[in-house]
């Protein structure tokens, strides 16, 4: 019987789903459905590739709306059973959590790609333990392990995103031990902290430069790292940055 | 950066195939064989700002090429020339004449021939 049961159920569900496409098609709007699909696609890819902090959220939050706007468009054009439309927004809601999850370790992956960013390991000893032990701090609220990578450009950066943090060669170069320990530091802070707002956030790439000075958040990131190096080092390092 | 579309006849020496910045830089290497990046604003007398982004691209374009050294305390870069003077004059010479070859044929090669400077 329970065979029986099972089939039953099958048919029903691909009953529904025979029942969604003639509904959808006869309504008209079945371009309309694959437009705004594949207009969330290329959304989510160019989250992926996206440079800047606000191109990323920005180009993710279009990506939400055009997937809501599918689900609006299906719902819309059902004169059927109302079944599969709970089933569908609960799987879309489910997947889209996993997404902003998942995201921004994927885009650690994206970043390391694109720079050939290497374990920092390879060059230099001290700055993956160092960034451990902050890491685990008593006064940041999580723990777990972030990695330090290092990639090859002249060009002076860090930044951080997801669980790992980025140094360029030409940023080792110029600052000293103290400075490089109070932007690791900084970075860590921003990895670490939790509160506010996380997914928009780890959204967010995170960078240690002159143009993201002034926000509250820099502030609260530089006060971490001036406490756990020294103020000095905070403001050396930037001004070697401006 | 020595692209034909870029070239520009009215500019003075390097600077006809390359930017101002990348004909200083080059002029450093070829002068000095390996310098590091401080070696490299200081001779030029270009802040760092201004020269980081230009060294990136040269080392992307092959004209420069650099090793990450650690044999002292810190992590540093060691520059120089991929080429010698030289042979980089060669190959953008050649790039020249094959354009102009391209673009006029025999008439191009006769002038070949009975070129001579004054
Ligand atoms: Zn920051």
């Amino acid at each position: 019987m329970a065979g029986l049961a099972g089939h039953w159920e099958m048919f029903s569900i691909s009953n529904e789903i025979g029942c969604y496409v003639t509904c959808i098609s006869d309504s008209g709007m079945l371009p309309w459905l694959l437009a705004s699909l594949f207009m969330a696609l290329l959304l989510f890819v160019s989250y992926l590739n996206a440079k800047t902090p606000g191109s990323r959220i920005s180009s993710f939050i279009a990506a939400q709306l055009c997937m809501l706007a599918s689900i609006g468009i299906a719902v819309s054009s059902m004169h059927c059973s109302r079944m599969l439309t709970i089933e569908i927004y609960t799987a879309y809601a489910g997947l889209s959590t996993l997404a902003a999850l998942l995201l921004p370790r994927v885009y650690q992956r994206v970043l390391i790609g694109r720079h050939m960013a290497r374990p920092i390991a390879e060059i230099m000893e001290w700055p993956q333990a160092f960034a451990n032990k902050v890491g685990n701090n008593s006064n940041l609220n999580s723990s777990g392990t972030l990695d330090v990578y290092y990639y090859d450009s002249a060009i002076p950066r860090a930044f951080a995103s997801g669980k790992a943090i980025f140094l360029s060669i030409g940023l080792i170069e110029i600052m000293d031990m103290d400075e490089l320990k109070a932007i690791l530091a900084h970075e860590v802070w921003h990895l670490r902290h939790r509160t506010g707002t996380p997914i928009l956030r780890n959204l967010s790439m995170i960078t240690f430069t002159r143009n993201c000075t002034g926000s509250e958040l820099e502030r609260l990131a530089d006060t971490f790292a001036a406490k756990t190096v020294s103020r000095n080092a905070v403001e050396s390092a930037r001004a070697k940055l401006s | 950066m020595v692209k034909l579309d870029r070239i520009n006849l009215s500019n003075e020496g390097l600077t006809k195939f390359f930017s101002p910045i990348e004909a200083q830089i080059m002029t450093v290497l070829w002068e000095n064989g390996e310098c590091t990046t401080p070696d490299i604003t200081e001779r030029t007398g270009i802040p760092l700002s201004s020269v980081a982004g230009t060294l990136d691209r040269l080392v992307k374009a092959g004209y420069a090429k650099r090793t990450v050294d650690r044999s002292g305390q810190r992590v540093r870069y060691l520059y120089s020339a991929s080429e010698s003077m030289d042979s980089t004059a060669n190959s953008i010479t050649r790039k020249v004449l094959d354009s102009l070859v391209d673009t006029f044929g025999k008439v191009a090669i006769e002038n070949f021939h009975t070129y001579n400077k004054k």
